[in-house]
């Protein structure tokens, strides 16, 4: 995900500032610019209708959704994550693989956030655990391994350090159960 | 070239301008070594403390966002005197308030060894685990109550004069033009209705600020006064939204009034402008839910809005701001200048900026973005070659002599010129790497494999230091020189 959005990006801007410097030549033009507010409104309705459709791509599934009670129940296994300056409590070290997962994310003091990185470091999900609230983030495991819970919301002098790891277990069994 | 001349002399107050110019000019200089040697210290080319890491980066954010909106403020002070009559004893007023406010936040950081971050989360200033004093936080945001104080007085100045020369907010943006019938030859100049919407959604953005501030100082006082952490988030990403973006939006005022001195066409009050700037001041109030995307206890429907506003806001920027600055520079045939090149690079940058930041503001890109360094990777983006390079186009038109006037771009403007961009164009992608590949924001301590973007980011960071610092001494020379004449 974060390849694709960062490829898209740099195309877009790079776009955008070949258009800026062919502007800054224009300046010497002789050829008059023509139907400019045509063009403006061209602009101005092509910008509306892509953000028409991506917003409708993008929210048609709820990314927040949270898989409750129904025929998939027993699929769904619940972790519960408390912050606290400045280490993770997890009630789990080991998650299954290929089910869902949901995590309820508390604080016992200030702001964390609850952010999971796969053995490459990639971020894979992350939800913010806020005093008073239980904010809950659902995620599939794919592949075995060790993971990695980091801190990705300031919450003081030892915010970098407030890391702590799970490791999902592609054989149920060896969870005892 | 004449028209410039004449206009000159309309904005009596210029002196308090270029002073504060001056002090924005020598602040962002110093915040920007501070923020090299963050950066540098992130990639492991220093030996810092965190707890010195996190206070030099609540300065920095703060003294940063600070100095943005000083200057945006001077710069639409300067411009808005050439339309009504603005008091300069509230012009003093503000400054000195804002000036008492930074020497709170100096001594809070430096002395108190706050570092609870320029957006002050609650409860965190109230909770450090011991590393800074109740009084450190207090100092901190009584700091931001006197520079709120003075932004209120800015705005209540601006308010009052643009209200008695224009008989109201509502004509001042022009919406007699597009909702009544008077004729769009009636309309507010461009710096009467970008005024007016400034002056309208932040003046709400601070009264909520300093709600929550008011808050945040009777829990620290008084631990047993709880405050709901996700109403303070709120209301702390809404005056944090809406008072950095109030900046950019006083600082392009400077592009409507500037570029036209060279293009010779004048800047426009169009249907369209009125409407964007209609839109800007609508989409600038409702947008802050961006801030709040991993928050999936707010209502569904805010996060929704904050998604498809952040998108929308691109509309009157790119369509209107930028297309027509595009439009007036086409074959206009005028010679470069150092504050002509910043003034348009500002606005490529702030165009070029809102793309990251509309990604990063879907929620399933937001998913795996928030709080990376793909955000300091956006922001910097408009507000280092966005906010900065207009105030520095600004201050260069300011020292202009008659002679560079004829000269057009000396070796040494382009050289200041090329580093300022190319230095901030690769320390901002830097981020945006960094950020695509996970790695967290605001981390004091970075992992060995981050190393490489963060050395990168610390040499084109130098670029941009060594051309900013070379743009102050020559503005500060340039003053001294225009005084003596
Ligand atoms: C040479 C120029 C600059 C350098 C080297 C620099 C460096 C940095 C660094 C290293 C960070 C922390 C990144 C992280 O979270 O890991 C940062 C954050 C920030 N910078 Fe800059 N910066 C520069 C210019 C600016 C400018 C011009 C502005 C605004 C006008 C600005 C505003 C901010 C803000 C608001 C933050 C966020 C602080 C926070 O996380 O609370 N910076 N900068
Ligand atoms: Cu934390
Ligand atoms: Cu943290």
């Amino acid at each position: 995900m974060q390849t694709q959005v960062l490829m898209i990006t740099i195309v877009f801007m790079l776009i955008m500032a070949i258009v800026f410097a062919r502007v800054v030549r224009s300046v010497k033009s002789e050829k008059p610019l023509e139907r400019i507010e045509t063009k403006r409104r061209g602009m101005i309705w092509s910008m509306l209708i892509v953000g028409v459709i991506v917003s409708l791509g993008s929210l048609r599934q709820w990314p927040h959704s949270i898989p409750t009670a129904g025929s998939t129940k027993s699929e769904i296994v619940q972790v519960n994550a408390t912050g606290a300056q400045w280490y993770w409590e997890i009630d789990t070290t080991e998650i299954p693989l290929g089910k869902t997962v949901v995590f309820n994310v508390k604080t016992t003091d200030v702001n964390h956030g609850f952010g999971v990185i796969d053995a490459n470091g990639t971020l894979l999900a992350q939800t913010q655990a806020m005093p008073g609230y239980t904010n809950k983030v659902k995620y599939v495991f794919d592949k075995p391994g060790k993971y990695r819970v980091i801190c990705m919301e300031l919450c003081g002098t030892g915010h970098h350090s407030m890391q702590d790891e799970f490791t999902v277990i592609a054989n149920t069994e060896e969870l005892g159960g | 070239m004449s028209q410039a001349e004449n206009t000159k002399h309309l904005t009596p107050q210029a002196g308090l301008v270029k002073l504060t110019m001056l002090i924005s000019g020598a602040v962002f200089a110093l915040m920007m070594l501070i923020g090299v040697v963050m950066r540098a210290s992130q990639g492991g080319l220093l030996d810092m403390e965190p707890d010195l890491f996190y206070q030099l980066l609540t300065t920095h954010g703060a003294g940063m966002v600070g100095t943005a909106g000083l200057s945006g403020a001077g710069i639409m002070w300067y411009f808005l005197g050439r339309h009504v009559n603005l008091s300069a004893k509230m012009y003093i007023g503000f400054l000195a308030l804002f000036l008492i406010g930074v020497v709170f936040i100096l001594v809070s950081t430096f002395v108190g060894h706050f570092g609870g971050m320029w957006t002050f989360l609650y409860p965190l200033p109230a909770m450090s685990a011991g590393a800074w004093e109740p009084w450190a936080a207090a100092a901190f945001m009584l700091g931001y109550v006197f520079i709120g104080v003075g932004f209120l007085l800015y705005y209540l100045a601006v308010g009052v004069a643009i209200i008695k020369k224009y008989g109201g907010l509502g004509r001042a943006l022009g919406w007699h033009v597009v909702f009544g019938k008077a004729d769009v030859t009636e309309a507010p100049p461009p710096t009467v209705i970008a005024a007016a919407a400034v002056t309208i959604f932040n003046t709400l953005g601070i009264v909520v600020g300093a709600a929550v501030l008011v808050a945040s100082l009777v829990n620290l006082l008084v631990p047993g006064f709880v405050v709901d952490a996700l109403l303070a988030k709120n209301m702390i990403f809404f005056f944090g939204h809406v008072f950095i973006n109030a900046s950019i939006y006083m600082a392009v005022i400077a592009v409507y009034e500037l570029i036209p001195e060279y293009t010779g066409k004048k800047w426009k009050s169009s249907k369209a402008f009125i409407l964007a700037w209609s839109a800007i001041l609508l989409f600038v109030i409702a947008v802050y839910p961006h801030h709040l995307l991993q928050d999936m206890v707010m209502p569904a429907w805010m996060l929704v809005m904050g998604q498809i506003i952040s998108y929308l806001s691109g509309v009157p920027l790119l369509a209107v701001t930028a297309f027509s600055m595009c439009v007036y520079l086409h074959g206009s045939k005028f010679k470069w200048d150092l504050a002509s090149s910043l003034l348009v690079l500002a606005v490529a940058g702030w165009s070029i900026g809102a793309i990251p930041a509309i990604i990063d503001g879907m929620v399933v890109v937001n998913q795996v973005m928030h709080n990376t360094q793909w955000v300091p990777g956006h922001f910097h983006i408009y507000l280092l070659i966005g906010e900065v390079g207009m105030s520095f186009g600004f201050m260069a038109w300011l020292v202009k002599s008659k002679s560079q006037k004829q000269s057009g771009m000396g070796a040494m403007d382009k050289l200041l010129l090329t580093s300022f961009a190319a230095g901030g164009a690769g320390f901002t992608l830097m981020f945006l790497v960094s950020g695509a590949l996970s790695v967290p924001r605001r981390w004091a301590v970075h992992m060995p494999e981050w190393f490489l973007q963060d050395r990168l980011a610390t040499i084109f960071a130098l670029l941009v230091v060594f051309s900013i610092l070379t743009q102050v001494i020559r503005y500060a020379t340039g003053l001294s020189r225009n005084t003596a004449k």
